[in-house]
């Protein structure tokens, strides 16, 4: 698995954990808020694992824009500089 | 002053998950202390003793379902569960025609020591001291378990959390009651909780009697209301609380019993059993002497709940009613329990449920 | 059936302790932020709090032993203290079987706890001393209430968090009107804590440099403390010993939201001042004005201003928040907002809400009294607080009549 793959599918434990659900219900483009019933507190607790796990401070004004997996994956690798 | 009625209850406690198993083997130690089990299995931290009174099998997941339910500390779980069983024990169905009426009042001695103690451990070790987390942050406030439950189970009656460790579940008791006399809901769910941790085993052991009794856990919920329909039903005759000042604590204690017959119009002879409610922080036998003095020399059969499951602080007297309800019925099962407890400094409460 | 009245008032603040220079300090619209010393709040991005500076319990407690107290039982039962003695209360003269202490929080002995982890972080469990266990029971915050006044009726402590204050009143308005008591000292107390910055730092929910609620950019909370109490009579027992009274406790009304443990309900908000009202016998068109649980989040002064717009209609009385100088005190909030409400009955002001500079479009019709105490008649005051777990409580206070 390349250090990309690895990542993703790190977050999608860490973000399926946070909605209460399994990794395998967590698609790449399933809106939290609308298919997975996550509120603005559990948005917020996905921003600080993202923080402690990956050392990566993403600020709560861009919550809006981490509707999914994959949005999400995007701006922690923009945030973290990753270039893979 | 109007009688309430327990119309449904619940006990979890290291005996097991319903009432009668905390009965049964009461019944079964006749009076003996039980030595608790080896506990290390549920907690990761060091313990005072290897031995503690917990409910090892315990698994919220199991009994509510993952959704919901993976950010509750143990006290939570246990309260929610509690709460569950007792309206289904009560028979009584919640709907949007009377949700308004049913409300929650749990007795606490300060919450979740181990959640609010984590917490602030987090802000000591972390890189940053902010790197906690959100999710968690509600299990740091006393009202946590209360709150859930009434989420979980859509209780939009008056809710509280009282506090008081052994002495919350009286407060929690004179709460309930007021609500209901005052007309604000129709249905009270009342209890108390409290949850074994690495946290409490350590506090429970620096009590002053914490070198005698390990440290147990456990929740017990009544569902109470009105005087109507009490046919067959045990009634809440009586509960009184108060302080003594400057060491009056004992004093205290036996008026508050006195004060307690008083109310319910009985004579020291209607009781039929004496609950005191042994914890780490008040031992068993100023309670005793107490309540022995206000029954002018009558002396009832005895019940001490943490020789049956270990120090459970706040949820102890709880426990010890839920049992009580639930012994065998030989002999006399028709007089009256006495509940005493004794909570920090003057803090004193007592009350007299009909069987 | 009896009636209930305020007869002293005992605000220990970062704005002033004592009755006189609360009042003063509300008045005059003073901040009471300043940066956090009762922890080293280096490593946090915020570090402003609504601080007791010099907080000095043996100048105001006479029988308490301060050494066996936790900082929030200290701050309890010196409001109290200030209470009884403005109230002119002659305890002596007290049934003390029939005087009870009701006292709410959020934290309870936060300090204590903060010190009994630091400990077994550096040493371990077994290195905690006694003497901080013995501390830590939030039923302590009305045991030192009792204690220190010699009171043998009821000593509860409500942990309904951030509306505890309310739930307390409330308590003891029913106590004093089914005639269990004669007195009840009714209140709040927390302390600032790391735990709580952190938690509502890390819910977006604090803000960096001072509290402005109802206004555009509000930003979030400033974590304060303090204590505040009343002394609560009936009546007949006020009048037979010629008391001075402020208001007069109309009644209350409390609901749980049943949805979500943090973030606040417009529809349940609104249901329980519905049920305050009703509770109290009183209209919304009698209420003049609203002490507001206005945490200056932007959530929370969105939803409960949606909610007294939709009980009140589009012109609602005006509603300041005084967070907005002692920051959110906890336990002790809807505590402070009842003295600064039976104040501004019995002086005839509106307390302003300060740091106020933009009005919000989504507010239209809240009138926050922005930045300056306002003189008004004031006959009725409502007061609000919310609280995690969805716990709502309001009070309704009245002039003497």
């Amino acid at each position: 698995m390349s250090g990309e793959n690895e990542r993703y599918e790190q977050l999608r434990e860490i973000i399926a954990e946070v909605l209460e659900i399994e990794t395998d219900e967590l698609t790449d483009t399933g809106d939290f808020a609308e298919e997975y019933q996550a509120d603005s507190l559990r948005a917020i607790e996905i921003l600080a694992r993202i923080d402690k796990e990956f050392k990566v401070e993403i600020p709560q004004s861009e919550l809006p824009e981490l509707r999914n997996l994959k949005a999400t994956y995007e701006a922690v690798a923009r945030h973290a500089g990753w270039q893979d | 002053m109007t009688a309430l009625t327990i119309n449904g209850l619940a006990a979890l406690s290291a005996a097991g998950d319903r009432p009668e198993a905390l009965a049964e083997r009461a019944t079964a130690l006749a009076g003996e202390r039980h030595p608790g089990v080896s506990v290390g299995g549920i907690v990761t931290e060091d313990l005072p003793r290897p031995e503690g009174h917990a409910l090892l099998d315990f698994d919220v997941r199991a009994r509510l379902g993952r959704r919901g339910t993976s950010f509750y500390d143990r006290a939570t779980a246990l309260a929610v569960v509690a709460c569950g069983d007792a309206l289904t024990d009560s028979g009584l169905t919640v709907d949007d025609t009377n949700r308004a009426r049913v409300g929650v009042v749990l007795g606490t001695t300060v919450g979740s020591l181990k959640s609010t103690s984590d917490y602030t451990r987090e802000t000591l070790v972390q890189e940053k001291p902010y790197l906690v987390n959100p999710m968690l942050f509600p299990n740091t406030v006393m009202n946590c378990a209360a709150g859930q439950a009434a989420i979980r189970h859509k209780l939009k009656g008056i809710n509280a959390t009282v506090t008081g460790g052994p002495l919350a579940f009286f407060n929690a008791l004179r709460y309930a009651g007021n609500a209901i006399r005052r007309g604000y809901v129709d249905t009270m769910l009342v209890g108390a909780v409290e949850e074994f941790s690495a946290h409490r085993a350590w506090a429970s052991a620096s009590g002053p009697a914490g070198g005698e009794v390990p440290a147990g856990e456990g929740a017990a919920v009544f569902v109470i209301g009105g005087g109507a329909d009490s046919a067959g039903r045990a009634t809440i005759c009586a509960v009184t609380t108060g302080y003594g000042p400057d060491g009056t604590a004992e004093q205290a204690l036996t008026d508050c019993v006195a004060r307690a017959l008083h109310v319910a119009g009985a004579a020291p002879t209607d009781v039929t059993l004496l609950a005191t409610s042994e914890t780490s922080t008040a031992g068993t036998r100023p309670q005793r002497a107490a309540a022995l003095r206000a029954l002018d020399g009558h002396v009832p059969a005895e019940f001490v709940l943490s020789r049956v499951a270990g120090d459970c602080g706040a949820a102890t007297p709880a426990l010890a009613l839920a049992a009580a309800l639930r012994l065998p019925a030989d002999g006399d099962r028709s007089g009256l329990i006495l509940l005493t407890a004794h909570g920090t400094d003057g803090g004193v409460g007592a009350a007299l449920v009909r069987r | 059936m009896r009636r209930v009245v305020v007869t002293g008032l005992g605000p220990v603040s970062s704005i002033g302790t004592g009755v006189t220079a609360f009042g003063a300090a509300l008045r005059a619209g003073r901040s009471g932020i300043s940066q956090i010393t009762s922890f080293d709040p280096s490593g946090f991005p915020y570090r402003n709090g609504g601080e007791v500076r010099d907080f000095d319990p043996a100048a105001w407690l006479h029988r308490l032993p301060t050494d066996r107290w936790g900082r929030s039982s200290q701050f309890a039962a010196a409001a109290a203290r200030l209470a009884a003695e403005d109230a002119k209360l002659d305890l002596d003269a007290v049934d003390r079987t029939r005087a009870h202490a009701v006292i709410g929080t959020t934290s309870g002995e936060s300090v204590v706890l903060e010190a009994l982890t630091a400990r077994l972080v550096e040493a371990g469990f077994d290195a905690v001393p006694p003497q901080l266990v013995e501390q830590l029971p939030a039923g302590r915050l009305a045991h030192a209430v009792s204690e220190e006044l010699g009171l043998r009726g009821d000593s509860l402590t409500l942990a309904t968090a951030c509306s505890a204050s309310n739930y307390a009143i409330g308590y003891a308005y029913d106590l004093l009107v089914s005639g269990e008591s004669d007195v009840v000292f009714a209140g709040g107390a927390d302390s600032v804590c790391r735990w709580a910055h952190a938690g509502f730092y890390r819910l977006g929910a604090l803000t960096e440099h001072a509290c402005a609620p109802f206004d555009r950019d509000r930003s979030g909370i400033i974590t304060g403390e303090g204590g505040a109490v009343l002394a609560l009579e009936t009546w007949e027992h006020a009048e037979a010993r010629g008391a001075h009274v402020y208001a007069e406790v109309l009644g209350y009304g409390l609901n749980c939201d049943a949805n979500h443990p943090v973030a606040p309900d417009r529809d349940s908000i609104a249901e329980c001042i519905r049920i305050a009202h009703r509770n109290a016998g009183v209209t919304p068109e009698q209420v003049d004005y609203i002490c507001a649980h206005g945490t200056g989040t932007p959530a929370n002064d969105l939803v409960e201003a949606q909610a007294v717009l939709e009980v009140f209609g589009a012109n609602p009385p005006p509603i300041s928040s005084i967070k907005s100088m002692i920051g959110h005190t906890m336990g002790a909030a809807s505590g402070f907002g009842a003295i600064a409400s039976a104040l501004a009955i019995e002086q005839g002001f509106l307390p302003p809400t300060i740091n106020w500079s933009h009005p919000d479009p989504q507010l239209t019709g809240i009138d926050p009294v922005p930045n300056e105490a306002r003189p008004a008649t004031v006959r009725l005051v409502q007061n609000n607080g919310f609280a995690f777990g969805g716990n709502n409580a309001i009070v309704l206070l009245g002039a003497a009549r």
